[in-house]
């Protein structure tokens, strides 16, 4: 431990088991996981599982990083032995490494002080969501999150009142010949949010018991035929 | 022959370091811009803490501009503490080490001031980036990447420079301080470089990004700034107290151990991974109870004796109570760590107050310990250009305001997790029953950006005393 050559081999050495197994074996692992299709459930059909994000998504995944929204949102079900997540409605199975194969920018985040988001889309709408944005207590009278007004515009009423403008109660609602309408970044943001879904049923995470078929004997309409 | 018969006078054996006179600190203004900036930083950090700390009590506060949202302001806070104040006190408490275990001076004095401007030069530039929403998301992590090149850079120069400072050193046993430091200066390069590399530069596919960036932040919180902050505790402990380290062998087994251990965790259990990765982290992070353990055991060793000699100096102080809160938020982490615990208190509080605990706790209270030793050592100072009063105001008000902000934080994370671990009890529910704890830690933030703000008008001081020294001095000359 006196010679400064020593020190650094061992610590070459250290670092490149933590390096070997937490950057390199997983890539080896995972780097190349591609599109896959989903377990069948029931009469469905297998689909191909993910899809990619559509492009007001995408723009709106650059917004939901810029303003630091993965410090308080997760994205990502722990299984059924971990937390309550399952119980409370939050998705229909655990998350799994396949549910961001086409995120440019992955942010599961590290804590929760708001709801866990990976499955949003199957529990709002846009109406709900953009009014969320813009004063979240509309939704929830004691919401933590703060109002993100600076994605909004407050602006005199044109010759025809906007379709998107919000529909505010009175106590939020803009005076009289105003309206407020999203920006073109509430509206990815929002787009973003309500692509969040993770309902593919896949090899690691199968359906539940409850989904099964009865037997397993060949459905009564294929033997038919 | 004739040396058998008058055999070489053998020299003297080398007093240990702990009783060396200090080598003349020359040329202390590299380590002086990357110590005070540091200083300054950690005073913005602690100021965004408690902004993002207000806005609990109400969620509109400075919400209507995009660039003081809570996400931003987060992110901003998170990047002064870590790169404003975190690196540049590392390399500049790791260069004082060096020379003055090593009776080295400085390795290329323009150098290190080159880089220290650099560094905080792009610290500043990336904390405004993040402010303007140019983050890039991850946690720890958050300065774009042209930043992050610079920073690269200028750790470049730094450390360069650190190392030739280090084969300076007078030929003898290396104290275990130099391999912590040494230990640190090569550990945050290496994950910088990766994480850099396969986060931006090449980004790698889906839920592998998450991992990266989890295993960075583990790595720089446990080694990175555990090598840093025991480097210190391990040289002004025994200093102080004026008694030798207990035993240089358990020193190197916490050593060897801590970088082994203490770079495999971070993963969430339940994260979406194969679960031999989650694995892995869980059997690494509970094995740091060995270093834990070795760390614990060779100071009580050293100290039981002197334990009233707490109050000698007031570094030993700051010492003692930073390597304290190392010991809670190491065992607090390996609790979390376990299937069972982390079922609870995932995604809870429970994770910001060991945050909270080992940033503002163990490493910002060593830290200080030692700027009030080094700091008037490198102005040709001594101890008592200090104010005692504003030490002892600095002291309780950040030791209490941690304490405060973990004990707060605590209560709030196992309040969440055990309610929410029952489906019967709504999300908003929960967190309307935790908002007393929640906000109490405000007091706490509150404290210790007081703390922050009264080390800098004691250090301010300092300076202006070495300034009007210096200015007589040179008037006598002429």
């Amino acid at each position: 431990m006196n010679s400064g050559p020593t020190i650094f081999l061992g610590l070459f050495a250290t670092m490149a088991c933590s390096w070997t197994g937490f950057v390199l074996a997983p890539q080896l692992q995972l780097g190349g996981l591609a599109q896959t299709n989903t377990v069948v459930v029931g009469d469905a059909l297998s689909q191909t599982y993910p899809l990619a994000q559509p492009g007001e998504a995408s723009a709106g995944a650059e917004v939901y990083r810029a303003n630091g929204c993965a410090s308080c949102h997760t994205q990502m079900v722990r299984p059924g032995n971990l937390g309550s997540d399952l119980q409370r409605g939050w998705g229909l199975r655990r998350s799994l490494a396949e549910d961001y194969l086409f995120e440019p920018r992955v942010l599961l985040g590290s804590q929760r002080v708001g709801p866990d988001l990976a499955n949003f889309a199957r529990r709002s709408d846009l109406k709900a969501v953009l009014m969320r944005l813009y004063n979240p207590r509309l939704i929830i009278h004691d919401s933590l999150m703060p109002p993100h007004r600076f994605l909004f515009e407050t602006r005199k009423i044109g010759f025809f009142p906007s379709t998107n403008a919000l529909v505010l109660p009175d106590k939020d609602a803009p005076p009289d010949g105003y309206e407020v309408v999203p920006r073109p970044e509430a509206r990815a943001l929002a787009a973003y949010l309500l692509s969040l879904r993770q309902d593919g049923y896949l090899f690691e995470s199968p359906p539940p018991q409850s989904l099964w078929p009865k037997t397993n004997a060949v459905p009564k309409k294929a033997a038919a035929k | 022959m004739s040396a058998m018969v008058f055999p070489a006078p053998k020299p003297a054996p080398a007093p240990p370091p702990w009783q060396q006179p200090g080598a003349k600190d020359s040329c202390p203004a590299g380590i002086l811009m990357l110590l005070a900036g540091a200083a300054l930083w950690l005073l913005a950090a602690s100021l965004c803490g408690l902004a993002v700390s207000l806005k609990f009590h109400a969620p509109g506060f400075l919400a209507s501009e995009g660039y003081l949202t809570y996400g931003r302001l987060r992110a901003a806070q998170n990047a002064a503490f870590l790169y404003g104040f975190g690196v540049p006190s590392a390399v500049g408490l790791g260069l004082w080490f060096f020379c003055r275990l090593g009776r080295a001076t400085v390795a290329g004095p323009v150098v290190v001031a080159i880089g220290a401007t650099l560094w905080h030069g792009a610290v500043a530039l990336g904390v405004a980036a993040i402010l303007c929403g140019k983050t890039t998301g991850f946690d720890y992590f958050e300065m774009p990447v042209w930043c992050a090149r610079v920073l690269m850079l200028a750790f470049l120069l730094l450390g360069v420079c650190a190392l030739l400072t280090f084969h300076q050193r007078d030929p003898g046993p290396l104290y275990p301080s130099q391999w912590f430091v040494v230990g640190s200066l090569f550990w945050f390069p290496w994950i910088f470089s990766t994480a850099v590399l396969v986060l931006l530069v090449v980004p790698e596919r889906g839920a592998l990004q998450a991992l990266t960036a989890w295993w960075y932040a583990y790595n720089f919180d446990n080694v990175f700034l555990g090598f840093t902050g025991l480097a210190s505790a391990f040289y002004f402990i025994p200093k102080l107290i004026g008694r030798p380290l207990h035993s240089h062998y358990l020193a190197a087994l916490a050593f060897w151990t801590l970088a082994l251990f203490g770079s495999c965790g971070g993963i969430p259990n339940g994260a979406p991974l194969p679960s031999w990765i989650i694995s892995l982290a869980v059997v690494g992070t509970v094995l740091t109870a060995v270093p834990l353990l070795a760390v614990a055991a060779n100071f009580y060793q050293t100290v039981y004796k002197d334990l009233n000699a707490m109050d000698a100096d007031p570094a030993l102080r700051f010492t003692y109570v930073g390597l304290i809160f190392w010991l809670i938020a190491g065992a607090q982490q390996i609790a979390g760590a376990l299937p069972q615990v982390s079922a609870l208190t995932d995604f809870t509080w429970f994770g910001a107050a060991q945050k909270e605990l080992f940033h503002y706790g163990f490493f910002a209270l060593t830290v200080f310990g030692a700027l009030y030793y080094i700091v008037p050592r490198l102005l040709g100072l001594e101890n008592s250009a200090w104010r005692p009063k504003l030490l002892k105001i600095h002291f309780y008000s950040s030791f209490l305001g941690v304490l405060i902000c973990y004990v707060a934080l605590l209560v709030t994370g196992l309040e969440q997790g055990i309610l929410l671990a029952s489906p019967g009890n709504s999300f908003t529910d929960v967190l309307r029953r935790t908002m007393f704890p929640l906000r109490m830690s405000t007091l706490g933030d509150l404290l210790v950006a007081g703390g922050a703000c009264i080390f800098l008008l004691n250090l301010a001081g300092v300076l202006s005393k070495a300034c009007c020294r210096c200015r007589a001095e040179r008037k006598e000359r002429a």
